[in-house]
């Protein structure tokens, strides 16, 4: 279910470029200031800025928002604060969905275990993507172009619902491109493992209803193939 | 200007302009001299391989009869080897034909008539310079076995061992940095030499005259004076007289500082000079690579990114100018120097082709104004060279693209499409995330097309890649720079185009393979 609000927790350059990257996917995105301690950014911004602390008490967060029906970043640039914030939020809201930044692997872990449901170490994203640049550059221009950019070729994920349309065929023996204009790369299973679309263990699974299609194509293609063996995007 | 010495000056411009003999010369200096020419320590290899072989021989003859092929091996191949080098060392010790056009321009700037005699004197002077240099005398000893007639000569066969000392990268070394202590070495010896003159003296004055002494004449004295101050004792010969062991207590005692001194010195040598050491044979070691990533500040990003490429097994310089952050990225096992990454004479230093060995140079300061005075730098001494530089403010991108930077990673911005597309697509994103990550078996690649693929390769109807259970993402047209999304089977290949693949690594190589390998049908 994909939700509506977004809770930011960090006035900084990683909180506003996350705000500025997502404020069109939910009806309400706002930055949560950490009393004075943090740096006022100088930003005609905007979005709604708020102010919390670290004390347990979360009450007037719960009466403005349902956070049940709300995503939440922590990105604090103090580690130790930032892990103390998402060990809060997790012991006060079991079902949160809490997206943590960090710098480095050994505190990515640490937040893990805080109770984030998806950390991004900085340095380490940084760091790979340099790599990549270096090492495969082609590839990387066009993976960025297709995750990151306004661009026609997307990266979709397609929840089957009408496994009976593949009529038992196994993955690897439909012709993607030529019947439907989109490459499947990987199936992520219902158990949520995924695997590569020509794996010895895909090529023995008969599709059925829950398998999600991870597939590459231009938006209309599929869309199409959407309306054939699905319907919405899983989220 | 007689004929002969306007012949004489002309052969010598004739000379300096001759291609051949200029590559000649080059390649003789190269071979003899250039510790950075790839080919040099094969020579060396091959000398040090003559002098133990020479060495053997003596010794094998000391109680036996060597064959006489051997000894004419020793006496005449080996020397005649020798002789040759010394030859060439002669030769490109310094430039004739440069003297002799020095010489000419001189005089011709100052309308002078050209000085013959002082040009062949200082010739002379130059060629004399180095046959009397120590190296040089060396050389020529180990040459002297040629006259194996003179059986004293043969004992020069042992002064080949010193020619080790030309081959020997770690000799010279060794050597260099003890001759940094040279004036303590010079006080310590004088010392030593004072107490030993001295020494000897007294206990030959005390002793000689004493019957039941074992010191009889000056040259005993000076022997036991010598075996006391090293402290090695042999005891064979020794004072007797009170005064004389009044005597062998100094001496011991000097002995004892002697030897402390000495110790200390050739520490306190090597821990001044160790950090020279490494860094001189840093710059041995890159000056021989090809494709060199230099990373200008070794920060937390740096660390990673720096992990990652020496897992591909990539060569990698790291310049910092903190000698914290340097020794940070030594202790990581890599490649470090203390240098400015803003100065241009730190890369002077490296004695690199930029152009050539320099594959990418990655700016990674956390600190924006770092990275924009290390690209300008860079960018001053080479137009083309690849930069790719961080970006830690948004407003400073103009001014990193202004500095020349090809590529910039702002990873702020770089976080925000992350979380966006995560949001958006979770499981699609962690699919493709865990294809992408360095541990997955399954891989996305770039396949080359070469020439060899394009001639059996035409159109994308013939790669085959199905049944090497790979998915072709697409191609990137080399002519247009686009990429082309699932392309039609009737689509053209041609050479420096590439195909973007994902696959398991160990197909995808078979893969490689069997595109390079087909034969037309």
């Amino acid at each position: 279910m994909k939700k509506t609000n977004a809770l930011i927790f960090g006035y900084n350059e990683y909180g506003l470029e996350i705000a500025k990257n997502i404020s069109s996917e939910y009806n309400n995105v706002t930055i949560f200031k950490l009393d004075d301690s943090e740096n006022t950014i100088d930003k005609n911004t905007s979005l709604k800025v708020e102010k919390f602390d670290l004390s347990d008490d979360w009450s007037s967060l719960i009466n403005k928002y349902n956070l049940e029906d709300s995503i939440v970043f922590c990105s604090l640039e103090d580690v130790a604060k930032n892990i103390f914030l998402t060990i809060s939020l997790r012991s006060a809201f079991e079902n949160l969905f809490i997206i943590a930044l960090t710098d480095n692997n050994e505190s990515a872990n640490k937040l893990r275990m805080a109770g984030a449901s998806k950390v991004i170490p900085i340095v380490e994203t940084t760091a790979h993507m340099i790599t990549d640049m270096l090492k495969k550059p082609i590839i990387t221009k066009v993976m960025h172009d297709i995750l990151y950019e306004e661009s026609d070729l997307k990266i979709e994920q397609v929840k089957i619902l009408h496994a009976d349309f593949f009529d038992g065929k196994y993955p690897a023996d439909i012709e993607w491109s030529r019947d439907h204009g989109v490459l499947v790369i990987s199936v992520t299973h219902e158990d949520g493992t995924s695997e590569f679309i020509y794996s010895s263990k895909t090529k023995h699974h008969l599709i059925k209803n829950g398998d999600i299609f991870i597939v590459v194509g231009y938006e209309t293609d599929i869309k199409e193939f959407e309306k054939l063996v699905g319907v919405e995007n899983e989220n | 200007m007689s004929f002969f010495i306007r012949l004489f000056i002309d052969f010598a411009y004739f000379l300096n302009s001759s291609v051949w003999y200029q590559r000649k010369r080059r390649f003789v200096y190269n071979i003899l001299e250039n510790d950075d020419y790839k080919y040099k320590k094969y020579f060396d290899i091959f000398m040090m391989i003559l002098i133990f072989s020479s060495v053997s021989i003596l010794i094998y003859e000391v109680r036996r009869d060597a064959h006489d092929y051997f000894q004419f091996f020793n006496n005449y191949i080996i020397s005649f080897i020798f002789f040759i080098e010394y030859i060439l060392r002669l030769w490109i010790s310094s430039s004739i034909s440069k003297v002799i056009i020095n010489q000419n321009e001189y005089s011709d700037l100052l309308g002078r008539k050209f000085n013959f005699w002082f040009v062949i004197k200082r010739v002379f002077k130059d060629k004399l310079d180095y046959v009397f240099s120590v190296k040089a005398i060396i050389d020529l000893l180990a040459i002297m076995p040629f006259f194996h007639e003179l059986r004293l000569l043969r004992i020069f066969i042992l002064f080949r061992v010193f020619k080790l000392f030309r081959y020997a990268k770690s000799f010279q070394t060794f050597a260099a940095v003890l001759a940094t202590k040279k004036f303590e070495f010079f006080t310590l010896s004088m010392f030593a030499a004072i107490v030993i003159f001295v020494s000897s003296v007294l206990v030959y004055v005390m002793e000689a005259n004493n019957p039941s002494s074992p010191i009889n004449t000056l040259y005993e004295a000076f022997y036991w004076s010598i075996v006391t101050i090293s402290t090695v004792g042999y005891g064979d010969v020794v004072a007797v007289s009170p005064e004389g062991q009044f005597v062998a207590v100094v001496v011991i005692l000097s002995g004892i500082s002697v030897l402390a001194f000495t110790t200390s010195l050739f520490v306190s040598a090597f821990t001044e000079k160790l950090e020279d050491i490494k860094e001189s044979k840093v710059i041995q070691d890159i000056a021989k690579m090809q494709r060199i990533y230099i990373i200008c500040g070794y920060e937390e990003i740096a660390k990673e990114v720096s992990k990652k490429l020496i897992r591909a097994n990539l060569n990698i310089l790291v310049l910092d100018d903190s000698l914290e952050r340097t020794e940070m990225a030594k202790k990581d096992g890599l490649m470090a120097l203390q240098y400015n990454p803003g100065s241009v004479d730190s890369y002077k230093k490296l004695h690199i082709d930029m152009s050539k060995q320099v594959k990418a140079i990655l700016c990674l300061r956390q600190d924006d104004i770092q990275n924009v005075y290390s690209s300008l730098t860079i960018r001053s001494i080479d137009k083309n060279i690849y930069i790719l530089s961080l970006l830690m403010n948004r407003s400073n991108k103009n001014k990193l693209l202004h500095s020349g930077v090809n590529e910039i990673l702002y990873d702020k911005e770089f976080v925000g499409l992350i979380a966006k597309e995560y949001i958006g697509q979770p499981v699609a994103f962690e699919a493709i995330h865990a294809i992408r990550s360095e541990n997955s078996t399954v891989k996305m690649e770039e396949i080359l097309v070469t020439e060899r693929i394009s001639r059996t390769i035409t159109y994308v109807k013939d790669l085959d890649n199905i049944n090497y259970r790979i998915v072709v993402l697409g191609i990137y047209k080399k002519s247009s720079g686009r990429f082309y999304f699932n392309p039609i089977n009737d689509t053209l290949l041609e050479v420096g185009d590439h195909l973007l693949v994902i696959g398991n690594y160990m197909f995808i190589k078979e893969y490689v393979k069997y595109l390079s390998k087909k034969m037309k049908t």
